[in-house]
């Protein structure tokens, strides 16, 4: 959210898992309209074409977040 | 009525907006990995996936020294200096 | 003294204003004193002798007392309702009765206080030459020489610590909440969110000035900033939730000291709460606090039933979660954490301790109180051994005792742990000499030294080093001998526990080093 402060549009990747810890820090810090995507679960045990696969899941989704 | 004294910050919470976004290229786009595991993976392949959705931007890519502090200050300015827009993964 | 102005209703509720323009003797008296009623009838003939010239003014400090006042003695005297006490407390005398004589244009002196005859009768002596008016009919040789007098009400401890806290001077700047009479005081603060869980005492304004009186640190001063929010914390917010947390005010220096050392760079307390591994701060107190604040160090010390071990921890607990706002299903993101995270803090019993004592080991002096902060993420877990009479068999136990952290097949990790050595290990231990701290590292690292081969992800076990890169290493370096530990400096040693019973105890560390916690140690200003 720094980022964001400083007048970078930004926007982090998370796991599903931590929806909640983003939406605490979001409130936190005064910013609810800061922009984050969820991928998800699990990331640790998952293989690479399974990790290309959320990539391209939430393309869309990443390219709105900063542009629109 | 009893007293008592808040314990908290009293951090009154004050409504930030966010950076207005532009509708056309995003320029240069910095790709921050917060170094936990597979990120990068993740991260190699939208690069890969952006470069193809805008091949006239930019991608830089930049990497925390750990996930379990904040990002340094020196390299939060220097991103901030060189890209316009900030994608940072994967907070697992 | 300070003669602070005033208004005060008399008994038909007319307020009375002090500086009446006049020479004023006031008294402040309270009911159930026997001297301020002796010297009720005397006062009344002041008022009577100097009316037309001066006010002479009774102050009671309770409403029901000065009616009682005024039938027994049949006063007709202004008699003032001060029972509020915060003119007693501004004016600022011990002892009632309290007689002050103030003319105007002089500097007024110290009050009577009690009853001396001989120093009555000059005042009274005295006030009837400035005003030029007849003495008082007062029979003095029927009167007693000499009766003490009471402790001013606004004396009494707990009214006191609440007139503080009420009065223009109070150090109080945080915001205070008013819990409304219908409002369970209890249920609000776990409504609130205040809480670990566990019910709190509530931090009331005279409860927080008695916390302060712990510290001769200003209430004001920042004693760390606290992520996650990246707060500052003054002393008087860590007061505040020392309070909640049970402390008594000797405790606060010591929760003061750990709160900043959980809130340094390299203990990164952010880190500690947020890892899914559920780590929780351990905090040990060494040195003459110990002793001055009760904490426990022997039986039962990394359990419940001390006041002192329960509530230091859980307060520096409480101002992560209340001023960091690190809770969990917030930032706080632990799998299954662990009750440390309510509390874990002890003390270590060095006078029964055949080592320096940690903190002496970590550089500060015997004479130093010093808090020590580790970020373990399981613990205490015991080391039983009722069979060893050999030092180095005992110092073996603790050895393989310590092979569980994280995982027993996974060794050369650079993880700290804590070995909290009871008496009985320690006796056996030194039987046949010393046995320094360095030898007790070398014989653990020595007897869970394993070939490196037993590491390699097997069916039994995916964790460890993957096959791939196993396949990669000569034999000569799959048997080379791997210790537990990647370096003794890991491993912490304190003594505590009862002098009955062989069972010592393993706190496991989380992430050791820059990208984790580091061990820090503050000293305790008291």
């Amino acid at each position: 959210m720094w980022f964001e402060i400083q007048g970078r549009p930004a926007v982090s990747i998370a796991s599903s898992e931590f929806a909640e810890a983003a939406e605490a820090q979001r409130r936190m810090l005064g910013m609810d309209g800061a922009r984050y995507v969820l991928v998800d679960h699990p990331i640790q045990d998952a293989t690479d074409d399974e990790m290309r696969a959320k990539a391209q899941a939430v393309l869309d989704a990443v390219v709105a977040a900063v542009t629109t | 009525m009893t007293t008592i004294l808040d314990p908290t910050d009293e951090r009154v919470p004050v409504a930030r907006q966010i950076t207005p976004r532009t509708a056309n290229s995003p320029g240069v786009i910095g790709l921050l990995d917060i170094s936990k595991p597979r990120g990068n993976v993740l991260l190699d392949e939208l690069e890969r996936l952006l470069a193809g959705r805008f091949p006239e931007a930019e991608i830089r890519r930049y990497a925390k020294p750990t996930f379990a502090k904040p990002c340094p200050s020196d390299l939060r300015l220097k991103i901030k200096a060189e890209c316009n827009v900030v994608v940072e993964a994967l907070a697992d | 003294m300070t003669a602070t102005a005033f208004s005060l209703p008399d008994m038909a509720g007319e307020p009375r204003r002090f500086p009446t323009g006049r020479p004023s003797l006031i008294a402040f008296v309270k009911e159930d004193c026997a001297t301020c009623n002796l010297t009720a009838p005397v006062l009344e003939a002041f008022h009577r002798a100097w009316a037309d010239a001066a006010d002479v003014w009774m102050v009671g400090q309770t409403a029901d007392g000065n009616a009682i006042l005024k039938d027994r003695h049949g006063l007709t005297l202004p008699i003032l309702d001060d029972s509020a006490l915060r003119t007693s407390l501004a004016w600022g005398f011990d002892i009632v009765p309290a007689v002050y004589w103030i003319a105007p244009g002089q500097e007024p002196g110290a009050p009577l206080e009690g009853f001396v005859r001989e120093e009555w009768r000059q005042l009274a002596q005295r006030i009837s030459g400035e005003l030029a008016l007849p003495p008082p009919a007062v029979d003095w040789p029927q009167l007693p020489d000499w009766r003490p007098g009471c402790g001013s009400k606004h004396l009494d401890p707990e009214i006191h610590d609440r007139l503080l806290a009420e009065a223009d001077g109070s150090p109080i700047r945080a915001r205070r909440i008013e819990v409304a009479p219908s409002d369970d005081i209890d249920e609000f603060m776990f409504d609130q969110g205040f809480s670990d869980g566990l019910p709190l005492v509530a931090p009331t304004p005279e409860r927080v000035l008695r916390m302060l009186t712990g510290t001769r640190r200003s209430p004001q001063d920042i004693v760390a900033i606290v992520p996650p929010s990246m707060a500052p914390v003054t002393v008087e917010k860590v007061a505040i939730n020392a309070v909640m947390a049970g402390c008594k005010p000797e405790y606060l220096p010591v929760v003061l000291a750990g709160v900043e050392a959980v809130c340094t760079d390299e203990f990164n307390i952010h880190g500690v709460n947020a890892t899914t591994m559920g780590a929780a701060p351990v905090l040990i107190v060494n040195g003459p606090i110990r002793h001055r604040i009760g904490m426990n160090m022997k039986q039962a010390a990394l359990g419940n039933g001390n006041r002192a071990n329960a509530t230091i921890g859980r307060a520096v607990r409480l101002v992560v979660r209340n001023v960091g706002g690190a809770r969990p299903g917030g930032t706080d993101r632990s799998t299954l954490s662990n009750p440390m995270k309510f509390t874990m803090c002890f003390a270590e019993w060095e006078e029964g301790s055949p080592w320096e004592p940690l903190h002496v080991e970590r550089g500060f002096g015997r004479e130093d109180s010093v808090i020590t902060a580790f970020a373990m993420t399981s613990g205490p877990v015991q080391i039983v051994d009722q069979e060893s009479r050999e030092p180095d068999q005992i110092a073996g136990t603790l050895g393989l005792g310590l092979e569980g952290v994280f995982l027993s097949k996974i060794h050369r990790i650079p993880v700290d742990a804590l070995l909290v050595v009871c008496p009985e290990h320690v006796k056996t231990l030194t039987s046949q000499g010393d046995y320094p701290k360095a030898r007790l590292r070398e014989r653990i690292q020595a007897v869970t030294a394993r070939p490196l081969r037993e590491m390699v992800a097997n069916a039994v076990s995916g964790a460890g080093i993957p096959v791939a890169s196993a396949a990669k290493m000569t034999d000569a370096v799959l048997d080379s001998p791997a210790p537990k530990f990647a370096d003794g400096k890991f491993i912490h040693i304190v003594v505590a526990g009862s002098e009955a019973g062989k069972f010592s105890a393993a706190f496991h560390g989380w992430l050791t080093g820059s990208a984790g916690s580091a061990v820090v140690s503050k000293k305790i200003e008291d």
